[in-house]
């Protein structure tokens, strides 16, 4: 886990170029930059990054047309850095493979915070069964969910749920990929269900379940689970 | 080309259609006279032939008459004035009788045939005025552009079998490409030249007009009396549009005036709007150069500063806090009027869909962390709060505006309440604090841009409220201002929201 790792960064803003090369070298990472879409391409195959982050508005290319080229071979996660704060270009991104996204003005705290979930989420060994948050334990291979060593009873619907969003930690899915995922392609506007099933999910998983520290909610767009 | 050929003919036929009908009831007339041909009632035949003759005025044209008239004295001589099967009239008194016989069947049938004009000229009048009625009854109903367009179109096809193209300027004397009638088949263009040369010379052009005969449509231009709304192009049939110039001037004349009245209308409107926004803007300006300068001033005062060597590391450790502030400040400001002219402008879109209230309090709460930490919030959902349809995140802005508008008006160490309830298909909620509250005269005016209480705390462009107002009318609810019981400022907001479908959920799947 100590190696430099390579980070590509993806905006035409010098300002913001320079600020991310500080603030992210400040965090050990190596920092490599692509001032338009053409050269980002060029930069993510030839210096194989870790991980990227992409400005939506780039003066070539549309930034969402960039991704989509990317993710045509590039796994690693893409994390989205732009001006445009809508909820439909956030749910574009994400839908288009981007794995994370923040509208600027950021802080740079929450990016790193963001690029470290996103890396490690991208590295991490996925042939464990078993799963840590905090006080919650997931024991996916005898479907076991345990609070504070506790075992919780939770009906099918809710178990596929929080596997679905604990197997994605640290990622946002959006309400159109969890209806998908859980109820099926007919059940895509049936968003009442799917906030009557995280309630009652946090009642079980939650020590406040008003103010929740392991489902949380992305305003407008979705849910992300993390610790 | 095939389509003239096959028409040509036929006009010939109709012509000549009145001349062969004159041939054949005077032959028919004079052949059951035969009989009377005889030296004692040949006299009779005359009358019979004058009748005819007066008969046939009419109905037919001057043309048929004459020669109706002259077939007429030509068989009569022939055939019935002694001596038979010449032209030769034996006697003077014959003679005499033959040339006032053809005088009068010449006049009669030109001055029946007169008649006839005049009565159908005064029909036709009758029938154009009528027309002019109508038209400006059905216009004095309509209201906007498109709507005279329609009703003016409709009017042209109805009454001419004519289709029309309202060529329409916009505001600036420039003519916007033509906004066609629905149902006309599109093929034959209105020409954009003759169309900017009859809007600039005010005259028409075009077919049956004398200039540009040979497009395909006739252009009149629709002057009203202040300013010319257009030109009006229409495709029609010669003999509905031929000798009736005052007819058509009037026509386009009345359409030209609806329309102008539509087009001043409007056109007040737009200045209404212009005035307001210069207003707005004026406004604008004078407080970004106040609130945003102050900012920025921190920012730059401040990271000088840290340039210099000599500053201490405390005190660069408070010019660091203070360039964050600054720029939390005006990220905030930015916010604001970006939201506000989203309102402004009619461009939010709603994304209504349904949403648990603990979710969005909890939200509200989380982004504003830092300036809820003096104070104690505390949150109050019922158990049974069913989901509601709003738009999460214009909510959450609802919420954070409100509730910052709180922190700043209370002392730390208050309280501040957030609660839901549900009531009557209605979302409700209340926020209060235990602040100053309003003054009276404040409240009417809590709403409005750019209005800030006086003696309120130094900073905000007094655009927060106004984008809760207008956050809230997109969700067609209500919100109002008034003073708690303890004199705290107290907002209540209320959103329509149905009961949401819950037919096939199963919770203990």
């Amino acid at each position: 886990m100590n190696e430099t790792r390579t980070i590509l960064i993806v905006d035409d803003e010098v300002q913001i170029r320079r600020l991310l090369e500080i603030s992210l070298s400040t965090y050990g990472y190596n920092t490599v930059f692509a001032t338009d879409g053409k050269e980002g391409l060029v930069a993510a195959a030839t210096h194989s990054p870790a991980l990227i982050i992409l400005d939506l508005g780039l003066p070539d290319i549309d930034g969402m047309k960039l991704l989509q080229k990317l993710r045509e071979w590039y796994t690693k996660p893409v994390i989205v850095l732009s001006v445009r704060s809508s909820e439909e270009d956030i749910i574009n991104a994400l839908d288009s493979g981007a794995n994370d996204y923040l509208t600027k003005p950021f802080r740079s705290g929450e990016l790193v915070a963001r690029i470290r979930a996103a890396i490690r989420l991208s590295e991490e060994k996925k042939d464990t069964p078993l799963m840590e948050f905090g006080s919650l334990t997931i024991d996916m291979l005898n479907h076991v969910v345990r609070k504070n060593g506790e075992i919780i009873k939770l009906t099918s619907t809710e178990y596929s749920l929080l596997t679905l969003l604990a197997r994605n930690c640290g990622r946002v899915l959006t309400h159109q990929f969890i209806l998908k995922e859980i109820w099926g392609y007919g059940y895509l506007e049936q968003t009442q269900y799917l906030r009557v099933f995280v309630a009652q999910l946090r009642k079980k998983i939650e020590d406040d379940p008003a103010s929740p520290v392991l489902l949380i909610t992305e305003s407008g767009i979705g849910y992300r689970f993390g610790n | 080309m095939t389509g003239k050929e096959t028409q040509l003919p036929k006009g010939i036929v109709r012509h000549i259609y009145p001349y062969l009908l004159v041939i054949l009831i005077i032959g028919l007339t004079t052949l059951a006279c035969i009989p009377l041909s005889n030296p004692q009632s040949y006299h009779i035949v005359s009358f019979i032939l004058l009748f005819v003759v007066a008969i046939l005025a009419v109905f037919l044209g001057i043309g048929p008459v004459l020669l109706a008239s002259t077939m007429s004295a030509v068989a009569w001589n022939y055939f019935f004035i002694p001596p038979f099967h010449t032209f030769h009239i034996a006697n003077t008194e014959d003679r005499l009788m033959f040339i006032s016989f053809f005088i009068i069947a010449l006049l009669n049938g030109i001055l029946t045939n007169r008649i006839r004009r005049q009565e159908r000229l005064v029909r036709s009048r009758e029938d154009e005025t009528n027309a002019l009625f109508q038209l400006t009854g059905e216009l004095s109903k309509t209201r906007g552009i498109d709507g005279v367009i329609k009703v003016a179109g409709d009017d042209f096809r109805k009454r001419f079998g004519a289709e029309t193209w309202f060529i329409i300027q916009d505001g600036n004397n420039i003519l916007l490409p033509p906004a066609a009638d629905e149902e006309n088949s599109g093929a034959d263009q209105p020409d954009p030249e003759i169309s900017g040369w009859v809007f600039s010379n005010r005259k028409k052009a075009g077919r049956y007009t004398g200039t540009m005969n040979d497009s395909i449509l006739t252009y009149y231009p629709l002057t009203g009396a202040r300013i010319s709304p257009g030109v009006v192009a229409f495709k029609i049939d010669e003999q509905r549009f031929k000798n009736k110039d005052i007819f058509w001037d009037t026509y386009c004349t009345h359409i030209a005036n609806a329309l102008e009245r539509e087009f001043l209308g409007e056109m007040a409107i737009k200045a209404r709007i212009l005035d307001e926004s210069d207003r707005f803007y004026g406004t604008l300006f004078n407080l970004i150069s106040h609130e945003f300068r102050i900012p920025i001033a921190a920012i730059m005062g401040a990271s000088d500063t840290l340039m210099l060597a000599e500053t201490s590391e405390r005190n660069r450790e408070e010019l660091y806090g203070e360039i964050f502030k600054a720029s939390a400040r005006l990220n905030h400001l930015t916010e604001n009027l970006l939201n506000m002219s989203r309102i402004e402008s009619g461009r939010i879109s709603l994304r209504l869909d349904w949403h648990d209230v603990n979710d969005l309090f909890h939200r509200a709460a989380r982004s504003l962390k830092q300036e809820l930490e003096p104070f104690r919030l505390v949150i109050a959902v019922p158990d049974d709060m069913p989901l509601v349809r709003i738009d999460f995140a214009l909510m959450e802005h609802v919420l954070i505006n409100l509730l910052l508008n709180s922190t700043q008006h209370s002392l730390p160490g208050t309280t501040l309440n957030l609660e839901a309830s549900y009531r009557r298909n209605n979302l409700i909620i209340n926020i209060s604090d235990n602040g100053p509250g309003f003054p009276p005269e404040a409240l009417p005016r809590l709403f409005d841009k750019f209005y800030r209480v006086e003696g309120s705390p130094a900073g905000g462009l007094g655009l927060g409220l106004s984008i809760v107002k207008g956050l809230v009318d997109v969700h067609k609810g209500t919100v109002a201002a008034g003073n708690n019981e303890s004199g705290g400022a107290r907002f209540t907001i209320t959103i329509p929201s149905r009961l949401p479908e819950m037919n096939q959920l199963n919770l203990t799947e």
